[in-house]
């Protein structure tokens, strides 16, 4: 189907615009009385079409329908083929060279877009690599050494010490299982190639799971949550979209200092249901703002290392931007007057298919 | 207990069997290890255990084929190990007629109230409404005969369809029901609109039921699978 209406495009549009050429050429001729510049606006039809077309074909097609035109309209004798003239011929062979041309740059032009975007893509995915490799070695480091230091020195260790050593191995393997989470969701919209799927989820529910996973993780942040009364079903991969709120509520619990409240807020607006985190914090720096969503598929090799924390911010915002740009919405963080900030996305209600 | 209840887990990876092993062992479970599926499979079969842990990911054999073996032989309940992400294995196995999957990585809390729930569950003569017989669950009864739900003492006023729903959860409690089962049992037909009225009639049993989200103790939530009743008051929030 999808075939099918490229062609129709692009036939529409070769077709559109050669008329539009033969009548100036038409309107030129009757204004000046002359047929020298109508070889010129055909040969400029011709390079249009081949540089907007997809292929060969409509540009070879256009450039043989002018050198007829010309041939049979515009050159002597007037209304009648003849292709015994040298200049005719000349004219002919000179038409299809620049649409070969021209067919050949446009493509060229075109794979090299296509190329610069997958070379993009290829690079966002190895800063990316190379950012969470470089990230992995810190807790790895904490779990290995703490564990070791158990074994060898065993009898010698306090329970206090015993217990601290224990304490750093689980809350670096947290850190860690929420990283590859993260990076699941990553793989999640990354492998498929195609859109992600969407089943209707009932939004007291996806709050639900979200409050449970965030309770478990952070047991003494209260979160104020304020949904609709009726009932909301939203499309939405809901395993990605939980992994968003969850990251967005953990960014302000970790880098909004001096939070006293953190709200949870959904409200839906004609066919869009928008989802709002609320912090009452020292809000965001205005450099940071800018590429907040990007920064960490971005960042230099040679850049400070910065601790944990501050770095899993990071991943964790550049993936709720991935996941929400997949879901076809938008997301956005700002500044309260009030004080703190607050992150913004934004979904469609519509349902696509229902199962 | 005297009778110390006997857990088989199959599970391959070494490490996670002895995290499970010690686990269990300090709260009173005793362990057999089996680490194929063809292991398990004998296992299985010669020591009648209380309660099945299966990882999917077995080397031998698949795990969901174990769980239609087992289920030909016995209502054992069975424990599923699973990867998140993965909706679609949790509703095969939870259709094939495990009771419940634990998503790993695990802490010892969610495993424990799981196991608990699970042997539980079996206790509840796995899924036939015993005969006049009340359901009490925290604050909340169920009085099966008369077909009355109170919480708090006080009534809640159902619906026939509400109230069909919550006596099937309840009948089953500790076990996860996927959408799909719930559908089929309760209105005996599917079609397309039928998951999204199971969840507008969910959402207002819970109304009824003054839950808010990120405390609801009765109907769990198990997101893109299906619900399940809490059946360990042991259970906190989890």
């Amino acid at each position: 189907m999808k075939k099918y209406w490229h062609i129709i495009k692009n036939c529409a549009f070769s077709i559109c615009v050669w008329s539009v050429f033969v009548i100036i050429s038409v309107g030129v001729e009757e204004w000046l009385d002359s047929v020298t510049m109508v070889p010129a606006i055909f040969a400029l039809a011709v390079f249009l079409i081949s540089l907007y077309t997809d292929g060969y074909v409509y540009g070879i097609v256009a450039s043989l329908l002018s050198v007829l035109v010309l041939n049979y309209a515009f050159t002597f004798p007037f209304l009648k083929f003849n292709f015994s003239i040298p200049e005719n011929l000349i004219s002919a062979i000179i038409m299809l060279s620049i649409t070969i041309l021209s067919s050949a740059l446009a493509t060229k032009v075109k794979n090299q877009e296509k190329i610069k975007a997958e070379t993009y893509k290829e690079t966002m995915r190895a800063n990316l690599l190379r950012a969470v490799s470089h990230d992995l070695r810190t807790p790895l480091t904490t779990i290995y050494g703490c564990s070791c230091a158990i074994e060898e020195k065993m009898e010698d260790l306090s329970k206090e010490q015993l217990l601290q050593l224990i304490r750093g191995i689980k809350e670096d393997s947290q850190w860690l299982i929420g990283m590859v989470e993260n990076l699941l969701s990553v793989t999640r919209i990354d492998n498929t190639g195609v859109k992600i799927v969407k089943t209707p989820t009932v939004l007291e529910e996806l709050v639900d799971i979200v409050l449970m996973r965030f309770k478990k993780r952070y047991p003494g942040q209260k979160i104020q949550v304020d949904i609709p009364e009726e009932f909301i079903s939203i499309p939405m991969d809901a395993v990605l979209i939980e992994q968003v709120i969850v990251n967005i509520l953990e960014n302000a619990v970790q880098h909004a200092v001096g939070m006293t409240r953190l709200e949870l807020k959904v409200f839906t607006k004609g066919n869009q249901a928008i989802f709002e985190i609320i912090d009452d914090g020292c809000g965001i720096e205005k450099e940071l703002l800018g590429n907040i969503f990007t920064g960490y598929f971005e960042m230099k090799e040679k850049e400070a290392p910065v601790d944990n924390q501050k770095r899993s911010m990071g991943i964790g915002l550049s993936v709720c931007s991935s996941i929400i740009s997949a879901h076809g919405g938008k997301i956005s963080a700002e500044n309260r007057k009030e004080g703190g900030c607050v992150f913004r996305f934004v979904l469609d209600m519509e349902e696509e298919e229902c199962e | 207990m005297s009778n110390l209840h006997k857990v088989l887990v199959i599970e391959d990876e070494q490490n996670i069997c002895n995290f499970l092993r010690t686990v269990l062992e300090t709260h009173d479970y005793q362990v057999l290890l089996a680490n194929s599926g063809s292991n398990g499979k004998t296992m299985f079969l010669s020591h009648n255990p209380d309660l099945v842990i299966l990882d999917l990911g077995l080397p031998d054999i698949d795990g969901t084929e174990l769980i239609k073996m087992i289920r030909q032989e016995s209502e054992v309940p069975i424990i599923v190990l699973s990867a998140r992400s993965n909706e679609k294995d949790k509703v095969l196995s939870l259709d094939l007629g495990a009771n419940d999957y634990v998503t790993k990585p695990f802490g010892t809390e969610e495993l424990l109230a799981r196991v608990r729930a699970a042997i539980r569950s079996n206790r509840f003569g796995g899924g036939v409404r015993p005969a006049s017989q009340k359901f009490v669950l925290q604050d909340m009864v169920i009085n099966y005969d008369a077909r009355i739900i109170t919480i708090e003492k006080k009534e809640i006023k159902l619906t026939q369809t509400e109230y069909n729903i919550v006596e099937l959860l309840s009948i089953h409690a500790g076990r996860v029901l996927t959408y799909a089962e719930i559908v089929k049992k309760v209105w005996g037909y599917s079609d397309s609109g039928s998951i999204k009225k199971l969840q507008v009639n969910m959402a207002n049993i819970r109304k009824k039921f003054g839950e808010k989200p990120g405390e609801y103790k009765y109907i769990l939530n198990e997101l893109g699978v299906g619900y399940r009743m809490n059946a360990d008051t042991e259970e906190n929030t989890e």
